[in-house]
């Protein structure tokens, strides 16, 4: 590695050129053109299918974001060395948080006026016990966790917490920035990046978990699981390596980053194998639990996906964790382009899936279940009639009842059958979009992607791509992970 | 040991002209034994040519190992040798055998590994691994010839290989 470091030019700057500006604005315009598609077409009237591609995409980028603030924050905290070379691209993911927020609003806008109906918890009057109603127009669990599910807690969330991120995410770099410009040997710049990394660990720790709960889990207001927060930021985090291999080997084959070494991808690669094998561990804490407990309440989630989401549900485990495990255990296919490269967009892929598939088959039922509600409870008059026009909702009513007016036994049960009554309401048929991605969720994929990866791009073409006054730069130019088998296959050093 | 070694063997101070010395070894094509470093260098396996380990290929038999057994154990004793029933759970429960699994997988291949690494490296009860100096433990960094029939002329070769190089202590041991 000594060798290297003598002829490396680390004031390189990335320059965002038009053929890859160019190719980014196409992938935005496919994507603004599938969700304007899926607006018009999508085939359902409350566009169930549009606001869900949105916030999944949303979340499944925000939380990249996220997760690359956290873990730039662990690296300072933790006097890591071997990053720094490559630590400008966690700092430019981390720039999509501003974005998220925007991203957000509209979702959060669409919660509050009703322009979408993915929240249970959040359709009108339904935590407000009601005498004059209909029992099913006041779900007692929904308003037991009223004070945490409600638009209040929901924008205190989205625009406190994340807010605070991305506050932090933009006084870690401007210091950054200015240690490049007047850094020294006091690294008075990294000591404050330690202060805040301290802040930001516990604080976005435990916030991230409300965020998420508020964000995804309350698709599922009926259900909970203590595992969500932390299988879904494995989710995140293991995307957020693979989106970190990639674009290292992406700028590495435009001649920018000759001094980020096989070493260091070997070691990114261990991160991807590593972090799918823990995202493994919290999937598998979360079924087990939920399995052996054997409420209905819980199962439902499961059960839900294994009955009507097979595709989904296997495929899931089968991107995020057989090949990932069997593809990377090996040394040297963490030191290969083209093994590590598979293996990132696998996974890269496969968690956009996993976050599919934590938001569709609920949100589908929610918008099954608004049709239901608006009728009866948001319509007025009428209640008697429905189990004439609702012939295959009849069980989901008498779920509801239960729930309600039997005072001995009002424990949740009731939405146990609500919702078993649900899956096998929409259980019946293949519908794309939601039993699995069609083009629209590619398209909207792709929009996403391309968003992204700009906003990523133009941060880091405002600034060097490695930091030069970082206290650590030169122990990260000469990592070495003391692997005999040589170097990357392009890059060896002889 | 019915074999004893002659060896020569020089001292340095320094992990950076430990290096150094051995490429310049390399480039004079001397046949170095072994080296000893009190900690482990890197950049060390390259300079010496040594080839990948093994040892995870030997890992990895044992935890399969270790996979089958408990999955295989548990399987056989809850189905056949003493069927009950857990929490109304089926006999073949296979969730539920995950965790032990993953445990007895991790054990099979971590006990295997250090046994197979200890035995390979002579650190087994019953071996006789006699140290060169001790303080190639402590802040020495040795590299070592074999001089077992060999002529003058070869060996004063090494000793001037070994003052070129900036070695501290020459020295000879029968081992």
């Amino acid at each position: 590695m000594s060798q290297h470091s003598h002829n490396i030019n680390i004031n390189e700057r990335f320059e965002f050129t038009g053929g890859l500006r160019t190719t980014l604005l196409v992938m935005i315009i496919v994507g603004v053109v599938s969700m304007g598609a899926t607006y018009l077409f999508g085939g359902d009237d409350s566009n169930i299918r549009f606001w869900t591609n949105f916030l999944h995409n949303t979340v499944f980028f925000t939380g990249i974001a996220f997760i690359s603030m956290f873990l730039l924050a662990a690296k300072v905290l933790a006097y890591s060395g071997w990053h720094t070379v490559w630590k400008r691209l966690l700092e430019a993911n981390a720039a999509f948080l501003y974005v998220g927020i925007v991203l957000m609003l509209f979702v959060f806008l669409g919660t509050v006026l009703g322009w979408h109906h993915m929240y249970h918890w959040a359709f009108p009057h339904i935590a407000e016990l009601n005498p004059e109603l209909d029992p099913y127009c006041f779900d007692r669990i929904i308003a037991g966790k009223s004070g945490f599910l409600s638009i209040g807690f929901y924008a205190l969330a989205t625009f406190g917490f994340v807010g605070i991120w991305a506050l932090c995410a933009f006084l870690y770099r401007r210091l950054s920035m200015a240690e490049d410009r007047e850094g020294d040997e006091s690294y008075s710049q990294h000591k404050k990046m330690k202060v805040i990394s301290a802040f930001f660990m516990p604080f976005a720790g435990f916030t991230s978990a409300a965020v998420i709960w508020q964000w995804i889990m309350s698709i599922d207001p009926h259900w909970y699981s203590t595992m969500y927060a932390w299988y879904t930021t494995a989710s995140w985090l293991v995307s957020a390596v693979a989106l970190l291999i990639l674009t290292i080997v992406y700028l590495q084959s435009k001649g920018y980053f000759s001094y980020v070494t096989g070493e260091h991808l070997h070691d990114l690669g261990k991160y991807l194998f590593g972090f799918s094998v823990f995202w493994t561990y919290l999937w598998f804490s979360q079924f087990m639990l939920i399995w052996y407990a054997n409420n209905g309440e819980e199962t439902i989630y499961f059960d839900e996906r294994m009955t009507n989401y097979p595709i989904l549900f296997w495929g899931n485990l089968l991107l995020n964790f057989i090949l990932p495990l069997l593809i990377l255990m090996r040394n040297d296919t963490k030191r290969k382009y083209g093994t590590l490269v598979l293996v990132a967009c696998i996974t890269f892929f496969g968690h956009w899936m996993d976050f599919f598939q934590m938001v569709k088959p609920g949100a589908l039922h929610s918008s099954h279940e608004f049709h239901k509600y608006e009728e009866k409870c948001l319509g007025g008059g009428h209640h008697g009639e429905d189990t004439k026009q609702l012939g295959d909702a009849h069980k989901d009513d008498h779920g509801h009842g239960h729930a309600d007016d039997g005072h001995g036994h009002d424990d949740g049960h009731g939405h146990g059958a609500e919702a078993q009554g649900a899956a096998g309401h929409h259980g019946g048929g293949f519908q794309l979009g939601f039993h699995f991605p069609g083009f629209l969720e590619i398209g909207t994929f792709i929009g996403f992607l391309g968003l992204f990866l700009f906003v990523m791009f133009s941060t880091l073409a405002r600034a060097n791509l490695v930091p030069p006054n970082d206290p650590y730069l030169a122990e990260s130019l000469h990592h070495h992970v003391g692997y005999g088998g040589g170097n990357m296959e392009e890059h060896g050093h002889h | 040991m019915a074999n004893h070694k002659e060896v020569l063997y020089g001292l340095y101070n320094d992990e950076e002209i430990l290096l150094d010395a051995i490429r310049h070894a390399n480039s004079k094509h001397l046949d170095i034994m072994d080296v000893f470093t009190p900690f482990p260098v890197h950049g060390l396996d390259d300079a010496l040519g040594l080839e990948e380990s093994r040892l995870h290929i030997a890992g990895f038999v044992y935890g399969i190992l270790g996979t089958m057994t408990a999955f295989g154990g548990m399987s056989w004793i809850f189905t056949r040798e003493w069927p009950i029933i857990f929490g109304g759970k089926p006999y073949l429960s296979a969730p539920a055998f995950i965790p032990i699994t993953f445990e007895l997988t991790v054990l099979f291949a971590c006990v295997g590994m250090v046994v197979t690494f200890y035995t390979i490296c002579g650190m087994a009860p019953g071996f006789v691994n006699p140290t060169l100096d001790d303080r190639i433990t402590d802040d020495k960094f040795c590299i070592a010839f074999k001089v077992n029939g060999a002529s003058n002329e070869e060996i004063n070769n090494l000793k001037a290989f070994f003052k070129d190089t900036g070695a501290e202590e020459i020295n000879t041991k029968t081992i």
